[in-house]
């Protein structure tokens, strides 16, 4: 049998396998609200681990992180860097929204913000914000997952059939199943991703260098400024100190104020299942060491694959591996594309419609249910209309998605912890934010030492926070005590 | 050991991660040699770092639960 075939049957096997699970968690699931965003709050801790793991680390960092490791070396660094740190502070944060959700019915994160700051134009802002940093993040997912399937079987499966039937499945139990479904699925495609990461990125420096230590002397010699911080630009100039550390600092400011990851928090059995994820998420995140070791065994090699993204599929194809492992990996890279996708299409249409539509018109359980799968099938279709017309202005998006997701962590900080915060506060400083965040993106030759426009914005923001709401009445304290424990 | 300490004393190591991992605090272990299990220095120490996340919180919780554990008693 050719190998493309061979490779093909792989794919589609773990596929079937993926949406069988995804079928197959719908049955514990119930059909309200709660059940379709929430999973009735049932997650232990092998589905908790998982489930985070596998939501935050997508085709970016399985296809991107050995991108940017064999284009601009060392800069990939900042994507280990920042996971752990943007973590550790919901060991505090996760338990207290998970018990404000429980105590209020809470199951996105502006229900949250909206409960302590009440204005349904700042629940909306909040869903149209999300929305926006979500298309293009979606996008991303599919085309990865495109993107795999088309050059593992040497374009037999072209980008638009593999992303279709790769989506199609996701959306499928997305529907049918919810939060559940996305739980279990990430489960078992988060174990792949692992297994498969760790196996090759050990394997790969091995086969072509003799080891993980030969490889790193052999670069050094010959590209010594790809393994010193701050790395490079995709231009191969050197990458500023500015932009390498405020991207750490934003990207861990962000990390949890994702909705999709947010959310979580909602999911979880108990406060203990939420504490002991995120106590053992760095042992999830350090796959990203392999992750590297896969881009950086690219640098020596002879030939060049026709974009840095497309190193892992090209490695794995010039070192001549059996078809079966070329298929098992092609099955954990769309493990990372789709564990993402499902996360984001599941939030993007809770957070639309609960935030969003809900805040202006009466809907019923039921329908809510209705409409939440509706929107997935729309944001999907809208995604993969993207995901075949590569728009550069996309990807530009995307690196500007957490400028304006750290933009929701000041709120959420102060609907918590400041009891002197009040709504006008909260809505002038997400505005602010974001319109700095915005418009340092658009004129990027303007931002001082090269920073990050989403830190730009938030040294805005939180002062407009603070000010205005010193400016403006105190809130009731009775109000503010079922927040501020 | 008390709550707050416990509490102090992992805020104060997110921060000096934050601190070692970007300027300045990076600048000195922004280099090559030596090579850590096979590893440039630089990627060895921010994984390490990030390795200390776990411990730090482990021992946290530690803390933490005895205090909950006497509030619930």
């Amino acid at each position: 049998m050719e190998r493309w075939l061979v490779v093909a049957v792989v794919i589609t096997l773990y596929l079937a396998v993926t949406l069988t699970i995804g079928l197959l968690a719908a049955r514990r699931s119930t059909d309200s609200v709660t059940g379709y965003v929430a999973a009735d709050r049932s997650f232990g801790l092998l589905v908790m681990y998982f489930v985070t793991g596998a939501s935050v680390f997508s085709a970016f960092a399985f296809l991107g992180g050995p991108g940017w490791a064999y284009s601009r070396g060392a800069a990939a660094f900042y994507i280990l860097a920042y996971g752990a740190l943007g973590m550790a502070p919901f060991y505090w944060l996760g338990p207290r929204i998970a018990s404000l959700g429980r105590k209020f019915g809470y199951v996105t994160q502006a229900q949250l913000v909206t409960g302590r700051f009440p204005s349904r134009h700042l629940s909306a802002l909040m869903a149209l914000l999300s929305l926006v940093a979500f298309v293009p993040y979606i996008t991303v997912q599919m085309r990865g997952a495109g993107i795999v399937i088309e050059a593992v079987t040497d374009g037999h499966v072209p980008l638009w059939l593999g992303a279709l039937v790769a989506y199609g499945i996701v959306i499928v139990y997305v529907l049918y199943a919810g939060a559940m479904a996305v739980g279990w699925t990430n489960t078992f495609q988060g174990v792949f991703m692992v297994v498969i990461a760790w196996t090759l990125g050990l394997y790969l420096p091995y086969r072509l260098y003799g080891g993980i230590g030969p490889m790193f002397r052999q670069i050094a010699e010959a590209r010594p400024e790809l393994l010193v911080p701050p790395g490079l630009t995709a231009t191969g100039e050197p990458w500023s100190w500015g932009a390498f550390s405020t991207f750490i600092l934003v990207s861990s400011v962000g990390l949890m104020m994702w909705p999709h990851l947010f959310m979580k928090a909602y999911t979880a059995k108990d406060d203990d299942t939420l504490r002991r994820t995120v106590i053992l998420f760095p042992t999830f995140q350090l796959f990203l060491i392999p992750v590297f070791l896969i881009g950086f065994s690219g640098v020596l090699f002879a030939s060049q694959p026709s974009s840095p993204d497309f190193i892992l599929p090209f490695m794995i194809l010039e070192t001549d591996l059996p078809a079966l492992v070329v298929g098992l990996f092609c099955a954990g890279a769309l493990s990372a594309s789709m564990s993402t996708g499902d996360a984001l299409l599941h939030a993007s249409a809770s957070v639309v419609v609960q935030d969003g539509i809900a805040k202006y018109v009466v809907i019923s359980d039921l329908h809510q249910r209705r409409l939440m799968q509706a929107i997935v099938l729309l944001t999907g279709a809208v995604a993969y209309y993207f995901a075949l017309d590569p728009d550069s202005s996309l990807v530009l998006l995307l690196a500007s998605a957490y400028g304006i997701i750290s933009q929701f962590a000041p709120p959420v900080v102060a609907a918590l912890y400041w009891r002197r915060a009040t709504t006008p506060g909260a809505v002038a400083g997400l505005l602010a934010g974001t319109l700095v965040a915005f418009f340092f993106w658009r004129m990027p030759e303007l931002k001082p030492f090269d920073m990050h426009e989403g830190v730009i914005g938030l040294l805005v923001h939180i002062p407009v926070l603070v000010g205005i709401s010193l400016l403006t009445p105190a809130q009731d304290s009775e109000h503010v005590e079922g927040f501020c424990a | 050991m008390s709550l707050k300490t416990a509490r102090l004393l992992t805020g104060a190591y997110l921060v000096s991660a934050m601190f070692f991992v970007t300027w300045p605090g990076l600048l000195p272990f922004a280099r090559i040699e030596p090579l850590i299990l096979g590893l440039p220095f630089s990627m060895a120490w921010i994984a390490g770092w990030v390795a200390g996340v776990v411990i730090v919180l482990a021992l946290l919780d530690r803390v933490e639960r005895r205090y909950r554990d006497r509030d619930d008693g």
